[in-house]
């Protein structure tokens, strides 16, 4: 660090991070930043250790609470792993309906993102009209599963609930209503001259280094990387219904924010097309308890990016291991590599823009970087380290 | 002076249309732009606290008041506690010079205009003062924000406040007051290009968005109210709320005619319905806009306000020959 920076915490408590507390420490001379240096890990659940001592049918619920706003993408990729275990085929109309809840949580996460980039660049009114949108994919979202924030739609061998004409018929409205409103916000977003400027050049992640730092998610199709689990690897019925990659070549916020605009629409065109064919059968098939031995990775493209879990089963009713990558920690160095040489103005925005979702990230490793040599505390050790931590300060 | 004469200079100092008065404006203009800025966003604003959480602004200071005053172990104490008194002190001195009630205000002198644009002044010097003096990082950005965004306002709006005064020939406030009365030609008529920047550089001035830079929560959590609590923060705020009827009060005088009107109607009433209306178009100007970032503000400000602003100087020196 040198005489003339300047050191800026964000985090772990800050307007920006609202979610959850990490820190980034930014080293600032004048108002633009040098350096960051970020750091995870304050708000750390164990929900991976936590999967190990439950069973199959409770680790959907487990799942489902990794994220509040993309609860969706867990259990959608947590259950076709357990399902590849089993050998077991879901029924096409179950498929049909896990990709219809997924779009929606899709839109809902996407039209909640908006908002939240409009309150980082100070633009409220965004923030409250886009929020007041997002209720009619929370409502159709209720209609559908019961439930607006972790749906519970989902188990092992299909869906828990049906969807009947009549709901599917309330659901095209709200999503009429939802494509419309889109649209008017991406008008404004191309149009508004203080949104423009705060968003146009901001926060630049080049094509390369977003490749090489592994970004994933509209994060990486905003640098022009036409890359969606979606289409590469397409699970339940992304082969079947019509859509295409949203890319944006811009690198900068701006792309992100039309990245997800466009997403936005094409999910409202799966979920009606998806509506209008769906196939008679029956919702689930019944899974065994038990799943035999066998090691699986699943991925799915979460609203935020590529989420994988991987999965290994010792032959009883509890997983032997899970381990969960969410995006937003594969984002976290491209992040950092884009809010370096900007203003400390757009910090909040940049961070904004990779659609960070923390808690979900939190993970914890004892690794000396000296040597690489990496080692596990039990939970005695731990308590006394922190014993002896609040002794010395 | 006679001790009668006496007393009447003392309860309109201290009543009408003084301290007293001015405070409760400032709470009812306050309620005025959260009502308006929530009724805008879809939202109903106060609601709780008197008809139409008329009284909220009124109950949030008095529960500011009662909360704990926290001093900084770093700040530079006698300053931290004295720059809150200052701040709302400033503007309320500056409003004695403005005309409310008739033509004349309650100090008036020849070159209060000059006096007025001195203490707008010192309003950003305090406010980088009180930041400064928290010593908190988040604070000194926001206080260095809030000195740069005044190198950018600054001089086209001490520009077009004097546009109104070469039209009317004097440097006193009142007389630009009584010039537009007698004329029955205000100056927004004649000299639109000065309102507008007058209007954007009070924008700037009250730090309300687009320009504020210096609170940016986002960015900077409260910028240079960061350290602030309790009772200094009561003060703070309603020194905001002080600000924003100052900024008001002075377009209405400079470009809207003061409470000049037709005979009947008390003057009181035109600059009431003068300043809310200005209080109104910041509020919608608070909704429609994203935050600045400051480069942008001191860039445009000179590229664009200034050169507009020495334009106007110049259409009016031609206007009057």
């Amino acid at each position: 660090m040198s005489e003339a920076t300047f050191q800026v915490p964000v985090g772990p408590q800050h307007p920006a991070l609202k979610e959850a507390p990490e820190n980034f420490m930014f080293s600032i001379d004048g108002e633009t930043v040098v350096d960051v240096k970020a750091r995870i890990g304050y708000n750390h659940r164990g929900i991976e250790k936590a999967a190990e001592s439950r069973s199959y049918i409770q680790n959907i619920y487990l799942v489902e609470r990794v994220c509040g706003i993309c609860s969706i993408a867990h259990v959608a990729t947590y259950t076709p792993a357990v399902e590849e275990a089993l050998n077991l085929e879901i029924p096409p109309r179950a498929k049909y309906i896990r990709t219809i809840i997924y779009e929606l949580n899709r839109i809902a996460s996407h039209y909640l993102w908006l908002g939240l980039a409009g309150h980082e660049i100070g633009f409220d009114t965004l923030f409250m009209y886009l929020w007041r949108d997002r209720e009619i994919a929370l409502n159709i979202l209720e209609q559908i599963t019961g439930n607006r924030v972790t749906y519970a739609a989902f188990t092992i061998g299909g869906v828990r609930r049906d969807i009947s004409s009549e709901m599917a018929e309330k659901a095209k409205n709200g999503l009429s209503i939802l494509e419309e409103r889109m649209k008017y916000y991406k008008k404004l977003c191309l149009n508004e001259p203080t949104v423009l400027k705060r968003a146009v050049g901001v926060g630049i992640l080049k094509p390369q280094d977003a490749i090489t730092l592994c970004a994933v998610g509209p994060l990486l199709r905003a640098s022009g990387v036409k890359s969606d689990v979606r289409a590469d690897d397409p699970y339940l019925v992304y082969d079947e219904v019509p859509f295409y990659v949203v890319t944006y070549g811009g690198c900068d916020v701006a792309s992100r924010v039309l990245v997800r605009c466009d997403e936005t629409l094409v999910s409202i065109g799966i979920i009606k097309h998806a509506l209008d064919r769906l196939p008679e059968s029956p919702i689930r098939v019944k899974a065994p308890r038990i799943v035999p031995p066998a090691e699986v990775v699943s991925r799915t493209e979460a609203p935020r990016g590529e989420l994988i879990y991987y999965l290994r089963s010792n032959g009883t009713d509890k997983p032997d291991r899970l381990k969960i990558r969410t995006p937003t920690l594969a984002n976290i160095p491209s992040v950092c590599k884009s809010l370096i040489g900007g203003y400390l103005a757009d910090i909040p925005i940049v961070l904004a823009a990779a659609d960070p979702c923390f808690t979900c990230t939190d993970r914890m490793a004892f690794v000396n970087v000296s040597n690489g040599k990496r080692w596990v505390w039990t939970r005695e050790q731990l308590r006394r380290y922190s014993m002896k931590w609040h002794q010395q300060n | 002076m006679a001790p009668t004469e006496l007393i009447i200079t003392l309860l309109q100092v201290l009543i009408f249309p003084g301290i007293i008065f001015l405070l409760g404006l400032a709470f009812v203009y306050e309620w005025v732009d959260r009502k308006f800025y929530a009724r805008l966003q879809n939202r109903y604003g106060p609601l709780h606290t008197g008809p139409s959480g008329f009284l909220q602004p009124f109950a949030d200071f008095v529960k500011l008041l009662a909360k704990e005053d926290i001093t900084p172990q770093a700040a530079d104490k006698p300053l931290f506690a004295a720059t809150p008194i200052l701040l709302l002190a400033i503007p309320i001195a500056a409003l004695f010079c403005i005309p409310m009630t008739g033509l004349t205000a309650l100090v008036s002198f020849e070159g209060d205009l000059i006096y007025i644009i001195f203490l707008s002044t010192l309003i950003s010097m305090v406010t980088f003062l009180a930041a400064w003096s928290s010593t908190n990082p988040f604070s000194i950005i926001g206080g260095l924000r809030a000195a740069f965004q005044m190198l950018g306002y600054e001089v086209p709006m001490a520009i077009v406040m004097v546009c109104p005064a070469i039209a009317a020939g004097t440097l006193n406030i009142s007389g630009i007051v009584a010039k537009q009365g007698t004329s029955g030609l205000w100056f927004i008529l004649s000299q639109p290009l000065g309102f507008i920047i007058l209007l954007i550089c009070l924008l700037a001035e009250i730090k309300r968005v687009p320009f504020d830079i210096p609170e940016a929560e986002t960015e900077i959590v409260a910028g240079w109210l960061t350290e602030f609590s309790g009772r200094k923060l009561a003060l703070l705020r309603l020194s905001i709320d002080m600000e924003l009827v100052f900024a008001a009060a002075l377009t209405t005088a400079l470009y809207l005619g003061g409470p000049a009107g037709l005979a009947p109607i008390p003057a009181i009433i035109y600059f009431l319905v003068k300043t809310t209306i200005i209080v109104l178009i910041m509020s919608n100007l608070r909704a429609l806009f994203a935050r600045f970032r400051i480069d942008q503000m001191v860039h445009g400000s000179w590229k664009f306000l200034t050169p507009l602003a020495i334009l106007q100087v110049i259409l009016v020196e031609l206007a009057v020959g």
